[in-house]
């Protein structure tokens, strides 16, 4: 197996255990933990897939909230901190990548001629 | 607000919103398609898969940047605060424009290998020691992913099951997402681009969202809610009375970063969490209205004395109790549990 088909056989490893606890979830766990959703089904197929994506939070949250180990008023504290660090950290970013784009681009700022950046393929024409 | 979940929450407001963004979507695509090939660097013959492909990743990062861009323009700026209210949405529909890009990619550049073609996306290029040659469709991949999640996490549902700052860092993705778009963008078509136009267009849209949350960031250190002063037995000082106007709040910051909003309603005095249970909007930026004060994020709302939405809706927040000594106001920083009534403190003549 090679590295691509062993990412590609862990994407569908995590995705198959995703269906189960999605399967679980919205047909046991979602009425016990909010009654927001007692009663309502036509809106439970718009979960899946949010389910099979962050499964593993899903069963911690869940978890959380079944034996009450959570504070209620850390639900009414913004993430503001961070706000600083993102503008600061994404302007260097994407000015970085830019200059990086642009200083290793052949055609550009002046017509150079192009070199090959690797040798050619086996199969190549 | 809806007391029994629904899979989309519609009303006119969001209907017109979704219209405009619609309408946007399909101009920019016709416009890239149809009306500019010549501009958009497609002088040399490409078929209608690449040339679709390139519609879509290049709508994808126009609507990446402008749903960046309604954040900290909302915060320089409150007219801009209606692009917030249904963001949501646009999410949801770049998630989608993404997926596009993603398909017509998958099924041209890798669909006739005798391999998996989601395999081969990953093993056709591996030289990731390089910059130049790099594989940018990892970046692409990256950026997918995210969108994915954020999309698939932006039902009403996740806010309240994971909590909003639980689902905020989950949401912080979209930085993760823009910059691994930008990369993908560098490192890959403009490598190839014989004509500058969509260089600069894309440089300057770059920049601008980056320089925007910069000056977001930089207005909010400047002009940020004061830190309230502490007192007699801890209580905290946030301001004179007579400084809150009528219908109006007061916002100030607690030991341990949780801000108050004292509201005046009817000469009376009120302090809630500012914080919106929804998405934990800044509710001390609201006005009151009949007792009720509104979330300018999304329009959620709140009777200042109890911390609770009118019903049959049942969203809470935190209540504090205060003080008027000498004209100022005291807050005592041990919020009261969401929801707790307080009689409201008159304010004295």
């Amino acid at each position: 197996m090679n590295a691509a088909e062993g990412l590609f056989w862990l994407a569908r490893i995590w995705l198959i255990a995703g269906g189960f606890v999605a399967a679980l979830f919205l047909t046991v766990g979602i009425d016990r933990i909010d009654e927001d959703a007692r009663g309502a089904y036509v809106f439970r197929p718009l979960l899946i897939p949010g389910i099979l994506l962050i499964w593993p939070l899903v069963l911690w949250r869940w978890w959380t909230l079944e034996s009450g180990r959570f504070d209620p008023n850390s639900r009414y504290r913004p993430v503001r901190a961070a706000h600083g660090l993102v503008a600061i950290v994404l302007c260097i970013v994407v000015l970085g990548t830019i200059i990086l784009g642009l200083s290793v681009r052949q055609h550009w700022p002046a017509d150079v001629a192009p070199q090959r950046l690797t040798a050619f393929g086996e199969v190549s024409q | 607000m809806s007391v029994k979940y629904i899979p989309v929450q519609w009303n006119r407001n969001k209907w017109i919103y979704d219209g405009f963004m619609l309408a946007g979507v399909v101009g920019f695509l016709t416009v890239f398609l149809y009306l500019s090939p010549e501009l958009l660097s497609h002088e040399r013959p490409i078929n209608p898969q690449v040339h679709n492909a390139r519609a879509f990743g290049a709508c994808t990062f126009m609507m990446l940047s402008v749903i960046l861009a309604i954040g900290p323009l909302a915060r320089l700026d409150r007219r801009f605060l209606p692009l917030l209210y249904n963001r949501r949405h646009f999410g949801v529909m770049t998630a989608a424009v993404a997926i596009t890009h993603f398909g017509y990619i998958l099924n041209w550049y890798f669909a006739f290998s005798s391999s998996n073609k989601y395999e081969a996306l990953l093993f056709a290029n591996t030289s990731y020691t390089q910059a130049s040659g790099f594989p940018f469709e990892a970046f692409g991949l990256l950026a997918l992913m995210c969108l994915l999640i954020l999309a698939a996490t932006s039902h009403d549902f996740w806010l309240k099951f994971l909590t909003a700052p639980v689902w905020k860092r989950i949401h912080y993705l979209i930085y993760v997402a823009y910059a691994s778009v930008v990369a993908h963008v560098s490192l890959g078509i403009l490598q190839d681009q014989q004509n500058q136009l969509f260089t600069w267009i894309f440089i300057i849209t770059a920049l601008a969202v980056a320089g925007l949350h910069l000056a977001a960031f930089l207005h909010e250190r400047k002009a940020g809610d004061p830190v309230g002063n502490p007192g007699e037995q801890g209580w905290i000082a946030v301001c004179k009375a007579e400084d809150i106007p009528e219908a109006r709040a007061r916002i100030a910051v607690l030991p341990g970063s949780d801000r108050v909003a004292v509201f005046r309603m009817e000469n009376k005095l009120s302090a809630i969490s500012n914080a919106c249970a929804h998405q934990n909007g800044p509710l001390g930026e609201g006005k009151i209205i009949r007792c009720l004060v509104t979330c300018p994020w999304h329009g959620f709302q709140y009777d200042v004395r109890s911390g609770r939405s009118p019903a049959p809706f049942t969203e809470t927040i935190p209540t504090y109790r205060l003080t008027v000594r000498d004209g100022m106001v005291w807050v005592d920083p041990a919020a009261n549990p969401p929801g707790t009534y307080v009689e409201p403190v008159e304010v004295p003549a």
